[in-house]
């Protein structure tokens, strides 16, 4: 019963997400539509209450473990905790179809409200471009990858057939039969990063979708004011951090999970998540230029539509197998279907852009005032995104498919060729990202930069010299260091120098003036605290890329390995120990000493699930973490494992747990920035007015 | 704040709305057209990736030729075989499922040899030399055998894994392609038929 | 046929290792010696792992096969070219085959290169024409029609 409600829930939806767009194009372009307008809305949140039901259906059959569910016996099994259960909703491509679609249809109802009063122009194109791309992705999931789909045995024969209904004389086979056979969560999946990975980094995904459909209700409308961008920033920001989040879990999860002491394998699939990353940042930084300076007008359509075609263009090539990958989805029938919807989408963006720039209503309000304007330093910074973005799709995509449709030849580039193409392009970002807070809007002189740059460079060489005394030696990484550490200090600098202004003017003690100077002007000092944690993030990974040490030894128990100073002993082997979801372990004790003290010992282990099919062994890492590095440990497990002697792998990463913390500080800059100013703002400006420009002016360098 | 000045946007509705209302065609510049077509050309590729990533293994249709040196040094072509049913089977030392199937190959080969109207070629996917010679002495393989150099023929034949095996009838087509689990029964019975055929 | 000769003869020399190995063990080569190599190295049975930290069979024959060429006498950069010559281009992560390596490593650098330059031609043609620019901008100014606005900004700006 739960898997036919909850397919003509997801069928009904499909019709309303169908009726929704039309109506609201169809309103639109009426003299009059204004109820056809409405109708079209109401759908729409009609749409989203469908799919959620839907979703709702699936987390039942999934919680109540009704196996007669192909996809529920696909991806759980008796043996699984609840919460297991529940994200065995994205465990696999049919569910995680369907998961998509409801977080699309969640936020696209969410920006409707938001934007019905304000924005009502823009409002009926952005609802038929969202309810077109929900219909596609329901459809997906009601035509291809239904997740509702029951196993029948048919009536003569007991041939095994799936389909949501009954077919004509067959039978349900036996709950107990199908329990016993249930497959269970890949078992890769089950980790606490990966449960709650693929939500955030769809949460970004989808979230992108709201930029596009207003950039292209600017477009259809008529109204290219800076309309698009507002009823949109907020949700742009939060997709921003989800991606971001949804990427800094995923390279914990493959830490923790893959085995291979890193969190980053330049993988085209997670090149697929980075590429709307890269537009996306790109986007955040330029949409500013035109709100405040009414320039890059086209530059910004262009942007949206990349960034949200990136978006398309990933989930297609992660799930059409397009490219082959340790995360990509198994092959299926969605690849083109996909294609056609990712090309279709890119090319009437692109022609509306066109078609409106021909007409002559792109045009910037403002010129460039020198090189070192902010927003020339904005337009640089843009350029090195795109460079970027291109540099790791040519890597991923590019190559490996010019390669094999050309040379018939099949190549994948691997970290070899992104760590030769990517880090200068990295460093140039983060010289901007130093650089650019300190410039103005408008004009900016060499030296008024200068000026300002002069205390975070202090600071810089200070830390630098820290480095030094802990011994770093090579060039490269003071190069490296001093870029990124010089993109936080001038953050931390900027932040300071606003305090301590605000201090003088207002005579408040520190905490309150941090308060309201972030209050009045959120947007600014979010963005700060982001490039600090972005700083963060770079110490960490330059730590861990440029001075990580390794080294496989076999050990008898009672011996020891030395590392980087940390001596290492096998304790002895606890084998075949039987979780409580069926899994066999081998567990190692291992002892990490440091000077002769012990500071920790650690269980390395590898994992056997012997009822999953494909991958069913795993080795979790054991691991000493301090802000100063990991000490991280595996059992090699194509060794020889027993009692008398174990092969292990150790990893010593340092500064790796900078990066995860960098991206607690990014979550916090991140909310800061999407603060809702307008409650405040009223205020500030009053009180603004009553300040001279002389003064403030002063105060401004 | 930005309120001010986009109250100076020359881009309001409204305008937009006159300027839709006047014929004015403009045609469109290289620069525009070179993007469409960028676009254009960038989805037929990835189009055309996406359906050749779709290939699967051939089960029918001209078996493609290629080029190979034994590990005994005679280089020669698929095609060369023609006239004969061929076994062409892939492989490799460090594979278990191959392991099993090895000795069923040799026999059904020596069930063959004299006839000499079936030919089998092993074809060692993705293993080195020396590894590849002690599993044929192993298993005491006689029939031809050849390193996959560049591993071109699996990409050619779009093989997924190994052991996967291919029967070729005696027009050079592709007559049958098993997976795997080879048995010198399942060939016997795939290839006498072909042999009367023929 | 030659490389046929080149197969023969890395055999033997394995071979002989491998039985010199038997005898009285030369420098051995240490695990951390054959992930060096490995790390550089893809299998095609594993999708975009690095052989030094794949697991299945086909990576530990490899890693086996490199531990072999190494004791050899081998350098590991011979061995990474041995194992392109054999298995393809697709076990390294930059190709080793000069038209491929053009395809990849001169594409990009020219993509990215136009794509700077076209950014910096952008700024400099859209640059306004020379005109002294003050330190800051004087409210008379007419170019600019919202340089009421744009002192608002700059309050904002400050204040905030």
């Amino acid at each position: 019963m739960i898997a036919e409600t909850g397919f003509f829930l997801l069928l009904f939806s499909f019709a309303a997400a169908v009726y929704s767009a039309l109506a609201s194009l169809v309103g639109a372009r009426r003299a009059h539509g204004e109820k056809l307008i409405v109708s079209g809305r109401n759908a729409a949140y009609l749409t989203t209450a469908l799919v959620t039901a839907s979703l709702g259906m699936l987390l039942a059959g999934l919680l109540r473990q009704d196996y007669q569910i192909a996809y529920v016996w696909s991806v759980t099994n008796p043996d699984m905790n609840a919460f297991y259960r529940l994200t065995a909703l994205w465990g696999s491509q049919a569910g995680s179809l369907l998961f998509w679609s409801f977080l699309m249809s969640l936020f696209a109802a969410i920006s409707i409200a938001f934007a019905w009063r304000r924005f009502h122009a823009l409002v009926p194109y952005a609802i038929t471009v969202m309810m077109v791309t929900v219909a596609f992705f329901v459809g997906l999931s009601v035509f291809l990858e239904n997740p509702f789909e029951r196993w029948w045995l048919a009536g003569g024969t007991g041939d095994v057939m799936r389909s949501v209904l009954m077919p004509a004389g067959a039978f349900a086979p036996d709950s107990l039969n199908l329990q016993g056979s249930a497959q269970g969560l890949n078992p890769m999946l089950r980790h606490w990063a990966m449960a709650i990975h693929p939500p955030l980094l769809y949460l970004g995904f989808v979230g992108f979708i709201i930029p596009f459909a207003y950039a292209v209700g600017a477009l259809a409308s008529g109204n290219l004011s800076t309309d698009w961008i507002k009823a949109t920033r907020r949700f742009t920001l939060v997709a921003w951090m989800f991606l971001s989040l949804g990427l800094l879990l995923g390279g914990r999860w493959a830490y923790d999970v893959l085995g291979w002491g890193g969190y980053w394998g330049w993988d085209p699939v997670e090149n697929a998540a980075f590429l709307p990353w890269l537009a996306g940042t790109a986007l955040l930084h330029s949409t500013t230029i035109q709100e405040k300076r009414g320039m890059l007008k086209t530059w910004n359509l262009s942007l949206v539509v990349l960034t949200f075609s990136a978006v398309i263009f990933g989930t297609f090539a992660t799930r059409s197998g397009l490219v082959e990958s340790v995360h990509s989805f198994a092959r299926s029938e969605i690849g083109f279907p996909m294609f056609v919807f990712w090309f279709g989408l890119t090319l009437v963006a692109v022609l509306l852009i066109i078609w409106r720039r021909g007409r002559g209503e792109l045009r910037a309000e403002h010129e460039f005032q020198g090189l070192l304007s902010r927003e020339s330093l904005f337009v640089l910074n843009n350029v090195v995104f795109v460079a970027l973005f291109i540099a790791v799709f040519w890597g991923s995509f590019g190559a490996p498919i010019l390669s094999e449709l050309v040379m018939n030849t099949n190549i994948t580039l691997g970290a070899d060729y992104f760590m030769r193409v990517t880090p200068p392009l990295f460093a140039a970002l983060y010289i901007l990202m130093g650089v650019a807070p300190l410039s103005g809007w408008g004009v900016t002189s060499l030296r008024r930069l200068g000026r300002a740059a002069l205390i975070p460079l202090v600071l810089t060489l200070a830390s630098l010299g820290l480095f030094a005394l802990a011994g770093m030696s090579t060039a490269l990484s003071y190069v490296a260091y001093f870029v990124v550490l010089l993109a936080g200090w001038v953050a931390i600098v900027e932040t300071a120098r606003g305090i301590a202004a605000r201090r003088r003017a207002h005579k408040e003690n520190v905490v309150t003036s941090a308060w309201q100077l972030f209050g009045r002007n959120p947007r600014r000092y979010g963005g700060y605290m982001i490039h600090l944690g972005m700083t963060v993030i770079g110490i960490g990974v330059i730590g861990s890329t440029l001075f990580q040490v390794e080294t496989q030894r076999t050990l008898q128990p009672g011996q020891t390995l030395e590392l980087g100073g940390y001596t290492m002993r096998y304790d002895g082997l606890l084998a075949n120990q039987v979780a409580e979801d069926g899994r066999l372990m081998d567990i190692a004790q291992v002892a990490v000493l440091r000077d002769g003290r012990e500071l920790a010992n650690l269980r390395p282990r590898r994992d056997f699930y012997p009822q999953s099919e494909g991958t069913n062994s795993m080795t979790i890492a054991g691991s000493h973490s301090t802000l100063e590095n990991d000490f991280y440990v595996l059992l090699v497990n194509w060794e020889p494992i027993n009692a008398n002697q174990a092969t292990f792998k150790v990893y010593i990463n340092p500064l790796i747990n900078w990066i995860w913390t960098g991206g607690l500080i990014l979550i916090a800059g991140t909310f800061l920035a999407a603060y809702p100013k307008d409650v405040v703002s009223e205020r500030a400006r009053q009180s603004v007015a009553l300040a001279k420009p002389g003064q403030l002016a002063r105060k401004g360098a | 704040m930005a309120d001010t000045l986009t109250n100076h946007a020359p881009t309001a509705p409204e305008p937009a709305e006159t300027a839709a209302a006047e014929p004015s065609r403009r045609r469109l510049g290289p620069g525009t057209i070179a993007l469409i077509a960028a676009i254009v050309v960038a989805g037929a590729i990835i189009a055309l990736a996406l359906a050749r990533q779709g290939q699967t293994q051939p089960t029918g249709g001209a078996a493609a030729d290629f080029e190979f040196t034994t590990f005994d040094g005679e280089t020669m072509r698929l095609s060369d075989l023609r006239g004969k049913v061929v076994v062409m089977n892939f492989w490799a030392s460090w594979c278990g499922p191959c392991r099993d199937e090895a000795p069923e190959l040799q026999a059904a080969w020596e069930h063959y040899q004299v006839s000499g109207d079936v030919a089998f070629l092993g074809v060692a996917y993705a293993d080195n030399g020396p590894r590849s010679v002690a599993y044929l002495d192993e298993f005491g393989v006689t029939y031809l055998n050849a390193p996959d150099l560049g591993t071109r023929v699996s990409e050619l034949y779009h093989i997924q894994g190994v052991p996967e095996t291919f029967i070729i009838n005696q027009d050079g087509e592709i007559e049958q392609f098993i997976f795997a689990g080879i048995t010198s029964e399942g060939l016997r019975r795939i290839i006498d038929p072909l042999l009367q055929e023929g | 046929m030659a490389r046929l000769l080149k197969l023969v003869l890395i055999a033997a020399l394995c071979l002989t290792a491998t039985l010199a190995l038997a005898q009285d063990t030369p420098a051995e080569v240490t695990a951390d010696q054959v992930n060096a190599v490995a790390e550089k190295l893809y299998c095609p049975v594993c999708e975009n792992i690095p052989l030094d930290t794949c697991g299945t069979a086909a990576c530990a024959d490899w890693r086996n096969e490199i531990k072999l060429q190494l004791e050899a006498g081998m350098t590991p950069d011979e061995v990474i070219t041995d194992f392109v010559r054999r298995f393809g281009d697709r076990v390294v992560g930059i190709p080793q085959d000069p038209a491929l390596n053009a395809l990849t490593m001169v594409t990009v650098v020219a993509v990215i290169g136009a794509a700077l330059l076209g950014g910096v031609y952008f700024l400099l043609r859209n640059r306004r024409p020379r005109q002294p620019e003050p330190a800051i901008p004087a409210p008379a100014e007419g170019a600019a029609p919202a340089s009421n606005a744009y002192y608002d900004l700059l309050r904002q700006d400050v204040e905030g």
